[in-house]
């Protein structure tokens, strides 16, 4: 099947509009390269804007499967394959990229990957992204088997914690964002800790909430950890940079806001679904257009 | 899900550079002199508004010296001015807008440590007392890219003259302004804020070392370090300490921003070699600001004859880091 179509060959449009959506940022990118808009430095833009989108869109794959549960929404799953085979493909554009920023000297590019730590961190992840994509198609998956797929499929995981530290390793002094990406992810791989048995309902919804909190606390100390090994900074005086706003939004913060709010998005549907599917209620008649 | 954090370059397409100004440099060159043909450019820039608050503008543009060569031409005014690490006002190169916060008078500059008498002075009053020229000096960045401005401003040797160093006096420590409400880099309290920097007496009475007030025939604009800062062209970008009010003369060396930050990474003496990789990337090639093709980066920047000598006896020392 088309990435546009359901397993019956017919138009999806949720699958269709994610689709086209993928291909935004590298037609912005290509535009902005073409039109000179990216600064002096347009290599460097699109090495910095391709990885950018490599890692959030592994983070929407790997973000499918807590989210189906608790937003209620099982028809999240066909955008999962789609979103990580874009990762691998942005992945690709920014090494791609960076090989054309080396003036295309394949061999610097490779003495460069191997002498710096962060840029062979960031080669294994895309070496490892690759039998990921490849196993994606219609017939490789079916060839794999379920049960053998989501046993190689699980190896994101650590492609996640790979692109993170490179993430980090490649920071000169902002690290808003490798924190962010850190907060989610212990968010994420907390859901996959939840026993099978308790991953539904509002336990589970109240379980992701106390873990939201958990997740939030880790990435204000993984931020304030960062700054204390490498600046000396005392713990304590970053982490009270998260109880107010004079830097701006904290990165803590920030994770906070995202899970948590996935978890209330969450709590609204299930309410709003056990009121509508009481006896005598006008909202009854939606409910099942809010359950497909 | 998406974190859609704006980022630097997704600006609107009118703060980009025409392509004309990209190639065609000569015309560009003498358009500056006539300030005509970035007409366009400076209503963006601003710098029509800044040029004329600023009272030192009359001033412009000093007597040219044509000494010392840069190795290529002089970069458009529009990169320059707006592709710049000021992490002061933001860590993206897009501080442009952001920079124009900081007050610029009064000014005081601050002279203390180690000379005969401590004393401060008014940028303006300071401006009076120096020999003002200009000159074209390649910058060589860190992070592997360069560009070649033509640079107002007067000898660093000026000014310790003027200080009267005691004869222990080894280093010049610069500080760049504290003021977080308008900085909000400055804000992230960990950070060894403010700014430092450090050039021994011998680097700092080179006659290359180069105090800046203005560039292009005009004052600084606030992104490039307006009122004051530093150009050692022969050094890494981050050696050129902006926004300065503070000039100690010391004997212990001081610890630079960068070195405070990432020892290993950022040292103090930063002189340029392409042999002599920075950890995470190779310093052999800089992109040149506005040019597609990577260019070879030359020992000491290319200002050899004029710094080699200072660091014949220096042993011990990672000379280019
Ligand atoms: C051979 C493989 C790779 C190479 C050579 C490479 C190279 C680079 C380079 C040169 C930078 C910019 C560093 C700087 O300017 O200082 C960078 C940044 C980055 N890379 Fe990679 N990378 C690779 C693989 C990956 C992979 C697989 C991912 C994600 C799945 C990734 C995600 C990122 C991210 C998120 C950034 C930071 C962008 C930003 O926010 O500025 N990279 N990488």
């Amino acid at each position: 099947m088309a990435p546009w179509q359901d397993s019956r060959g017919r138009l999806a449009p949720l699958k269709a509009i994610a689709f086209a959506a993928l291909f935004v940022p590298a037609a912005w990118l290509l535009y902005g390269y073409l039109a000179r808009t990216l600064g002096p430095r347009p290599l460097t833009e699109i090495i910095h804007a391709s990885g950018d989108w490599a890692i959030r869109l592994l983070f929407v794959a790997l973000a499918i499967t807590p989210l189906r549960q608790i937003l209620g929404w099982p028809g999240l799953i066909a955008l999962r394959r789609m979103a990580g085979v874009a990762a691998l493909a942005y992945a690709g554009l920014h090494l791609s990229v960076y090989v054309a920023d080396v003036s295309f000297d394949l061999g610097k590019a490779a003495r460069e990957i191997w002498l710096r730590s962060y840029l062979t961190i960031g080669f294994v992840a895309l070496l490892a992204l690759i039998p990921l994509g490849v196993t994606s198609t219609d017939a490789m998956t079916r060839r794999l088997g379920g049960k053998r797929w989501r046993r190689l499929h699980r190896a994101s995981y650590a492609i996640a914690v790979l692109a993170i530290v490179h993430f980090f390793w490649q920071s000169k002094l902002d690290i808003r964002e490798p924190v962010i990406m850190a907060g989610l992810f212990l968010w994420l791989m907390a859901f996959r800790l939840l026993p099978t048995a308790a991953r539904r309902g509002g336990a589970m919804l109240a379980a992701m909430a106390g873990l939201a909190v958990l997740a939030a606390a880790l990435a204000a100390l993984i931020e304030a950890l960062y700054y204390n090994l490498r600046v000396g900074a005392p713990l304590a005086r970053v982490l009270e940079a998260n109880l107010g706003f004079a830097n701006g939004v904290s990165p803590a913060a920030i994770v906070l806001a995202a899970t948590l709010g996935a978890v209330a998005a969450g709590a609204a549907r299930a309410a709003f679904l056990a009121i509508a599917r009481r006896p005598g209620t006008g909202a009854r008649a939606l409910a099942p257009a809010a359950r497909a | 899900m998406l974190i859609k954090i704006k980022r630097g370059w997704e600006k609107p397409e009118s703060a980009v550079t025409p392509e004309h100004l990209f190639w065609n440099r000569r015309q560009l060159i003498k358009g500056i002199a006539a300030g005509s043909i970035l007409a366009g450019g400076t209503a963006l820039l601003g710098g029509d508004a800044v040029a004329q608050a600023d009272p030192s503008s009359s001033l412009y543009p000093f007597k040219k010296n044509d000494k010392y060569k840069a190795p290529r031409p002089v970069t458009p005014e529009m990169l320059a001015a707006t592709y710049n690490n000021y992490y002061e006002f933001g860590s993206s190169k897009r501080i442009y807008e952001a920079a124009k916060a900081l007050p610029l008078r009064p000014w005081e500059v601050k002279f203390s440590g180690m000379i005969e008498k401590p004393f401060t002075l008014g940028i303006d009053d300071l401006m009076k007392k120096m020999p003002l020229e200009e000159r074209v000096y390649a910058h060589r960045c860190v992070e592997a890219w360069s560009m070649v401005v033509p640079w107002s401003g007067f000898a660093m040797k000026a000014l310790v003259e003027m200080a009267k160093p005691l004869a222990g006096a080894k280093y010049v420590a610069m500080k760049t302004f504290m003021n977080p409400k308008v900085a909000p880099g400055q804000r992230a309290a960990w950070y060894p804020w403010p700014y430092t920097e450090g050039l021994t007496i011998e680097e700092a009475t080179n006659e290359l070392t180069l105090l800046v007030t203005g560039a292009y025939g005009k004052p600084l604009p606030h992104s490039m370090g307006s009122p004051l800062r530093l150009h050692t062209p022969w050094k890494y970008g981050f050696k050129a300490v902006k926004g300065v009010v503070s000039f100690e003369f010391t004997d212990k060396r001081p610890k630079s921003f960068w070195e405070e930050l990432q020892a290993s990474e950022y040292g103090f003496w930063a002189n340029v070699n392409p042999d002599v990789p920075h950890p995470r990337w190779s310093q052999a090639q800089e992109t040149v600001l506005g040019q597609d093709e990577k260019v070879p980066t030359v020992i000491w920047n290319g200002y050899g004859e004029f710094v080699a000598h200072l660091y014949k006896d220096i042993k011990g020392e990672q000379l280019f880091m």
